[in-house]
């Protein structure tokens, strides 16, 4: 688990008062100033983050230090982190995509089946996306009590019981 | 034009019979098929199905919300990641 999480990235200057292009990759996209003082991926710089309006592909939005159009020329392409313990803890059986990347999954014998690649939802609940030794490609699992009957953050790892048919034998 | 009321929801008769089976063995299993194109039935409730989109094979379980919608639907063929950000995901 990570303890920084990307939350945006500054896509260029909005006018020539400072302001920036902000895209948000947050769930809700507006949240993204909830996180504020967002640092930079080396953590060099840090900025609050104050949206002024919603604009095509994002916000424009004002940060923190940054005044002139140049200085926020010289921030394109910066991505904008958060740390993972700014963000609210959540109720029982509800986990946070970054949490759930890269930890280990195990069958209920204890046999290795792969790591969480990414996590998606088409319509019909959450999937997890499973890559591992021996696949050819990936494996989706649904996210539901039956398939996956633990998931333990602390030790990593997630024990699946997959429906027949998901997992080549 | 939409579909004549009378003719009834189209599936392929092969997912109906994969269904039945699976229903009646009563095993935890996902039921692999590749019609994209089949209306969803109030007796698929309950099942979880893996739906082809051109490359493997999506688990869908089925909701009550989901009939008369096509399968299809819930299996996209393209793959678009995004960031993880604070986006969650519910264990049902």
């Amino acid at each position: 688990m990570s303890d920084l999480i990307c939350v945006g990235a500054i896509s260029g200057a909005y006018g020539v008062r400072g302001e920036v292009r902000l895209k948000s990759f947050t769930a809700e996209p507006e949240a993204i100033a909830d996180y504020s003082p967002l640092s930079s991926e080396d953590g060099a710089q840090s900025f609050t983050v104050t949206i002024i309006r919603p604009i095509k592909g994002g916000f424009a939005a004002r940060l923190g230090g940054i005044a002139t159009k140049e200085q926020a020329d010289a921030l394109r392409g910066t991505r904008l982190f958060a740390r993972r313990d700014q963000l609210p803890s959540l109720p029982d059986d509800e986990f946070y995509h970054a949490d759930l990347i890269g930890l280990q999954v195990f069958d209920t014998g204890g046999h290795e089946l792969g790591r969480v690649k990414s996590v998606q939802n088409h319509g019909a609940g959450d999937l997890l996306e499973i890559h591992g030794p021996g696949l050819k490609s990936t494996v989706l699992l649904p996210f539901t009590r039956d398939a996956v009957p633990t998931v333990d953050l602390t030790a990593g790892r997630i024990v699946a019981d997959p429906p027949d048919g998901l997992f080549p034998e | 034009m939409s579909r004549s009321v009378w003719k009834g929801p189209f599936v392929d008769a092969y997912v109906l019979k994969k269904a039945e089976a699976a229903r009646e063995s009563g095993r935890n299993e996902v039921i692999k098929i590749w019609s994209r194109r089949s209306t969803i039935l109030p007796q698929f409730v309950g099942l979880t199905f893996g739906v082809y989109n051109g490359q493997k094979h999506i688990p869908v379980n089925v909701t009550e919300d989901m009939i008369g919608q096509k399968f299809g639907e819930y299996s996209p063929t393209r793959t678009y990641y995004g960031h993880a950000a604070d986006k969650k995901a519910k264990r049902k």
